[in-house]
């Protein structure tokens, strides 16, 4: 509580962890390659243009704009030189926000959702970018899309951010594909996509969506958000196991059971991170037991690491 | 074996609830959500193993606990004997009662009656006793009980049977109140004196129409042990109205006559037509037939359960039409209704006077000017001729005799007698001569002078004059001025008059006195008849009474004195009695003639006793029976049918009109509980195999009572039940350990 009247945030939306926002507050979520975004010295751009930061004088020739000329200097040394400025792009970070019933589970002692937990890292995270000034924009999904909302930086855009996350969980199937699509087709400039998702979905579908964008100049994360019954399959009694999405009915025996379906898991996660490391894109579990601090600060944290490490890489 | 309660068993449904709960066990116990079963697979081979039953000893034990419990609440027993027959029964002495009255009539109800009767007689066993009663208004015994003593009568029910087939409904009204407390009150004596074992029965086979009479149960203690069944016979149709002529107004009674139609409760139709008709006997007595009078009919609309009056016009010839027919409903049975019509009186009025019939200065010509125009009697004013006998031969004997001259002495005797007779004598002195001849009939009065007394003559007749000061109203003559609107006679003055001064003890009444006190009019009482003197004349030298409006009424007075009034006598119901008259007329005054028919209407407001020697009664039936009655009879019961009756006695003709009881026509059906509610217990209608089935389930429960097999039963399950616990705990330690 004590912390909620700290944060200005969660008066606007109740899905910001102000714990895990407080621990990753001196983080920064830095693009891996330094042609997305600008802020603060953050990302280095490759534009140049009209803004507040000069960069370089460079010699008139012919068809440059007149606007950027330097009409002083020419003033006082007779000589025609364009006035550069830095570009003022920020990072664009596109967050997927899976809301389909699958999101909707939660095993006993829990009292969320893996849906709440999405939610509250997309909010988290996009606050934190708001905060560092680079625009987000979200898409929530099931089997079709939901809400869109373009990548901005304004005033009141996290607010309507906040409350396309409202949303109720509906759908009966999970697209993974859909989302991906629509960032491809809609988004020209190149950003940081993150997907939240359980993906409980065939993810054989993913690897040319994932291979498009990325091929377009998009950075991909995928946050995988799993319930912790769903890694251990933990359940004793044998009971009819009824499918949230598909509604449909099996009768289960745990016991029996369980081998399988962590072999089957295993497989899945296996062909999951297969695929995205194939394209370069870096794939997190988070389970929705762990504390939602310490996984962002984590995630956080290893992409910096990377982050460093391939500039050293680009420096050698 | 047999079973007392088998819907018990029913329980044994319960047996699958072990069976449920062992089976249930095996089911998945809840519900699972998970967020995709995409990695899951079903595990069915473990699930068909585990729906098996196990433990089955002790589900086995469980069922037969319960079934035991189940057969205990069933109360079985060891049934001993093999079946009953009919001959087991008790007997039952059933009275069969039959409404016979006149709305049995209608439609098949009779037929469906019999049927129901036969039924009843199909249905009796050998040992039972039948009597059959027939009711309508009265009670008739047709087959009475075994009588104790009497050698039985063997194969009573067919008897019974032809006696039923001989009854055909009367006319009748339904008196259902006394035949149920008759017969109700026969079987309880009866099984009370001879302690039969015999079970009392009634059962009542009617229409139970609303117009049936129950009172008489009101005052009567039904006997608990004498159920009634009743029987409802209805007719198809239902709708049916009748007409019943209401009693003409008071001094109105040539006016339309009011007919009063009443529609029953349960009729479907409200249109129907009234008209005149005369009653027809053929001559050789065959059936009666209705001949219309066109054009005499008027159209009545009646909603079912309601009464409307109408005026239904007499027309002309309104003297033949005897009844009224209703038309436009579904039975007819009640559709006539007979009234006499009211017939023109004929009178024979005598007159000895010394003036002649059209002196205006007389009395002759006022008494004929009054009689003349009177629309209710016929009257002959004739001359006495003193020399001859009252009568002539084929002259009518005459009702009144006026005398205003002086009388010889064979006329004083032969006046004499014909008073006794019964015949009155009206004296009316017009000179001093005849003024003494009123003392040869009035012994105890005196006239104070000879001459006539003269209030006021010539101009001082205006301011002289004498009124009537005190009136008898009382008296037959004087009655009809009784009211306040009538009895002013102040407008009358008179002149001359005789006085006259009674002696004391005078047998002689004064009705009427003049305001000087002397008496205005005499009466005396002589053998059957009277005899009336005036003391003042009514002719214009006398008095203004000939000119009067009251001179008019009061010799009409004189003539309903004389000869009985005119009213319509009011018809009697089928079966009350009507008494009888006989003639007034006596062979002393004259000797009977064949020819001198007269009627007398007045059959029962009749001024005079019975005749001295009448040969008797002589009433015929509307069906052309005549019955012979003795002449000390003196009323006619055997009114079994409507009709009109005609009752003569000597050369006399009276008739009279019997209809249905209005009572009758009330067809809507009764309702039953309104017997209950007079404390009527009303049974079932039970079969031989019912009544077969009853006895058995006394003697089961009488066997199961003495066996109680359920005890064992409940001690067994018992037992099994403990036999249960220790089971199932012994194979509880068994599976944890």
């Amino acid at each position: 509580m004590k912390l909620e009247a700290l944060t200005p945030a969660r008066s606007r939306a109740s899905y910001i962890d102000p714990a895990a926002l407080m621990r990753i507050k001196n983080l920064e979520l830095r693009a891996k390659l330094v042609v997305d975004g600008f802020l603060s010295g953050l990302h280095r751009s490759p534009y140049h243009g009209f803004s507040v930061e000069f960069t370089e004088y460079r010699q008139y020739s012919p068809g440059d704009d007149l606007r950027f000329l330097d009409w002083r200097l020419f003033a006082r040394s007779d000589r025609f030189y364009l006035k550069r400025f830095e570009d003022e792009t920020n990072l664009r970070c596109y967050l997927l926000v899976d809301l389909s019933r699958s999101m909707g589970f939660h095993s006993t002692p829990l009292e969320y959702d893996k849906a709440e937990y999405a939610k509250t890292v997309a909010a988290t995270i996009a606050y934190f970018l708001t905060l560092q000034r680079d625009a987000v924009g979200l898409i929530t999904f099931d089997q079709a899309i939901r809400e869109y909302l373009p990548a901005r930086y304004r005033t009141g855009h996290l607010h309507r951010l906040m409350i396309c996350l409202e949303h109720e969980l509906a759908g009966t199937a999970t697209d993974l594909g859909l989302p991906l699509e629509q960032v491809a087709r809609t988004a020209r400039k190149r950003g940081v996509v993150v997907l939240l998702s359980d993906m409980l979905a065939p993810v054989e579908v993913l690897e040319t969506k994932l291979g498009y964008l990325r091929s377009q100049g998009h950075e991909v994360v995928v946050i995988r958000i799993l319930d912790p019954s769903e890694v251990s399959f933990q359940f004793q009694d044998e009971s009819m196991f009824f499918d949230l999405e598909s509604g449909r009915e099996l009768y289960v025996d745990p016991h029996a059971a369980r081998a399988g379906y962590q072999e089957r898991f295993t497989d899945h996660a296996k062909a999951l991170a297969r695929v995205c490391s194939g394209l370069g894109v870096d794939v997190y579990d988070l389970t929705t037991d762990g504390p939602l601090d310490l996984a962002l600060f984590d995630l956080l944290n290893s992409r910096i690491r990377r982050g460093r490490q391939v500039s050293r890489r680009r420096r050698v | 074996m047999g079973i007392l309660v088998p819907l018990y068993l029913a329980g044994l449904t319960a047996l699958s609830l072990p069976l449920i709960l062992h089976l249930v066990r095996r089911t998945p116990r809840g519900r699972q959500e998970f967020s995709s079963l995409m990695f899951l697979s079903p595990t069915p081979p473990r699930l068909t193993r585990r729906s098996r039953l196990d433990q089955i000893l002790l589900l086995l034990l469980r069922l037969a606990a319960l079934a035991l419990v189940t057969l205990a609440f069933c109360r079985p027993f060891l049934r001993e004997a093999a079946s009953l027959s009919f001959a087991d029964l008790t007997g039952k002495r059933l009275a069969i009662l039959i409404d016979t009255s006149a709305s049995m009539k209608r439609g098949d109800v009779w037929q469906q009656a019999i049927k129901a009767a036969e039924k009843q007689l199909d249905d009796l066993n050998p040992q039972d006793d039948v009597a059959l009663f027939a009711f309508s208004d009265r009670l008739r015994t047709i087959i009475d009980f075994q009588k104790e003593g009497a050698s039985p009568i063997s194969d009573k029910p067919q008897v019974v049977r032809n006696r039923l087939k001989a009854l055909q409904p009367d006319w009748g009204s339904t008196d259902l109140g006394t035949a149920l407390v008759a017969v109700a009150g026969e079987l309880d004596t009866a099984s009370d004196v001879r302690q039969s074992p015999l079970e009392p029965q009634i059962v009542v086979i009617s229409d139970f129409q609303s117009g049936s009479r129950i009172e008489a149960l009101q005052s009567f203690e039904w006997p608990e042990r004498v159920p009634v069944v009743t029987l409802r016979v209805s007719p198809t149709n239902t709708t049916n109205a009748h007409a019943q002529v209401l009693p003409a107004e008071e001094g109105n009674e040539l006016a339309d006559v009011r007919v009063r139609v009443v529609n029953a409760a349960d009729s479907r139709g409200d249109q129907f037509t009234v008209e005149w008709s005369e009653f027809v006997v053929s001559p050789s007595g065959g059936k009666a037939t209705n001949r219309l009078k066109e054009g005499l009919r008027t159209d009545v609309y009646v909603p079912p359960g309601q009464t409307r009056i109408i005026r239904l016009p007499r027309g002309t010839d309104n003297l033949q039409a005897d009844c009224i027919v209703l038309r436009g409903d579904d039975h007819d049975f009640d559709n006539t209704f007979f009234v006499v019509p009211p017939r023109k009186l004929e009178a024979t009025l005598l007159y000895a006077g010394r003036d002649a019939a059209e002196d205006p200065e007389g009395l002759q010509l006022y008494l004929r000017l009054a009689v003349a125009n009177d629309p209710l009697r016929q009257v002959e004013v004739r001359p006495l001729d003193a020399t001859k006998s009252l009568t002539a031969p084929g002259d009518s004997i005459p009702e009144i005799i006026v005398v205003s001259q002086a009388v010889s002495e064979e006329l004083r005797t032969a006046l004499t007698k014909f008073v006794e007779q019964g015949g009155v004598l009206l004296l009316v002195p017009d000179g001093d001569e005849a003024a003494t001849s009123v003392s040869l009939f009035f012994d105890d009065v005196e006239f104070t002078r000879a001459a006539a007394e003269t209030v006021g003559a010539g101009e001082s007749r205006r301011e002289k004059y004498l009124l009537l000061g005190e009136i008898d109203f009382t008296h037959p003559l004087f009655a009809p001025f009784a009211g306040p609107r009538y009895s002013d006679f102040t407008k009358i003055h008179f002149w001359k008059y005789r006085p006259v001064t009674l002696k004391s003890p005078a047998t002689t009444r004064v009705v009427a006195r003049f305001d000087n006190g002397d008496p205005a009019l005499l009466e005396r009482s002589v053998g059957k008849g009277r005899v009336l003197a005036l003391t003042s004349g009514w002719q214009p030298e006398d008095s203004q009474l000939a000119l009067s409006s009251k001179f008019v009424p009061l010799v009409g007075a004189l003539l309903d004195l004389a000869c009985g009034g005119t009213e319509v006598a009011e018809s009697v119901a089928v079966g009350q009695p009507v008494p009888l008259f006989s003639s007034r007329r006596a062979e002393d005054v004259s000797p009977p003639s064949e020819s001198s028919q007269k009627s007398n209407e007045n059959v029962l407001g009749g001024l005079t006793p019975s005749a001295r020697q009448s040969s008797g009664h002589i009433v015929q039936t509307p069906d052309g029976r005549e019955v012979r009655l003795a002449a000390d009879v003196s009323s006619f019961t055997e009114t079994d049918r409507p009709g009109i009756y005609r009752a003569k006695v000597d050369s006399t003709e009276t008739r009279f009109a019997v209809n249905l009881s209005a009572s009758e026509s009330l067809t809507a059906p009764l309702d039953l509980e309104q017997l209950e509610q007079r404390g009527v217990r009303i049974g079932t209608e039970q079969t031989r195999t019912q009544r077969i089935d009853r006895v058995r389930q006394q003697r089961d429960t009488e066997l199961e009572s003495r066996q109680k097999v359920w005890r064992w039963l409940i001690v067994v399950a018992l037992g099994l039940l403990v036999m249960e616990t220790w089971w199932a705990g012994r194979a509880e330690r068994k599976i944890t350990a």
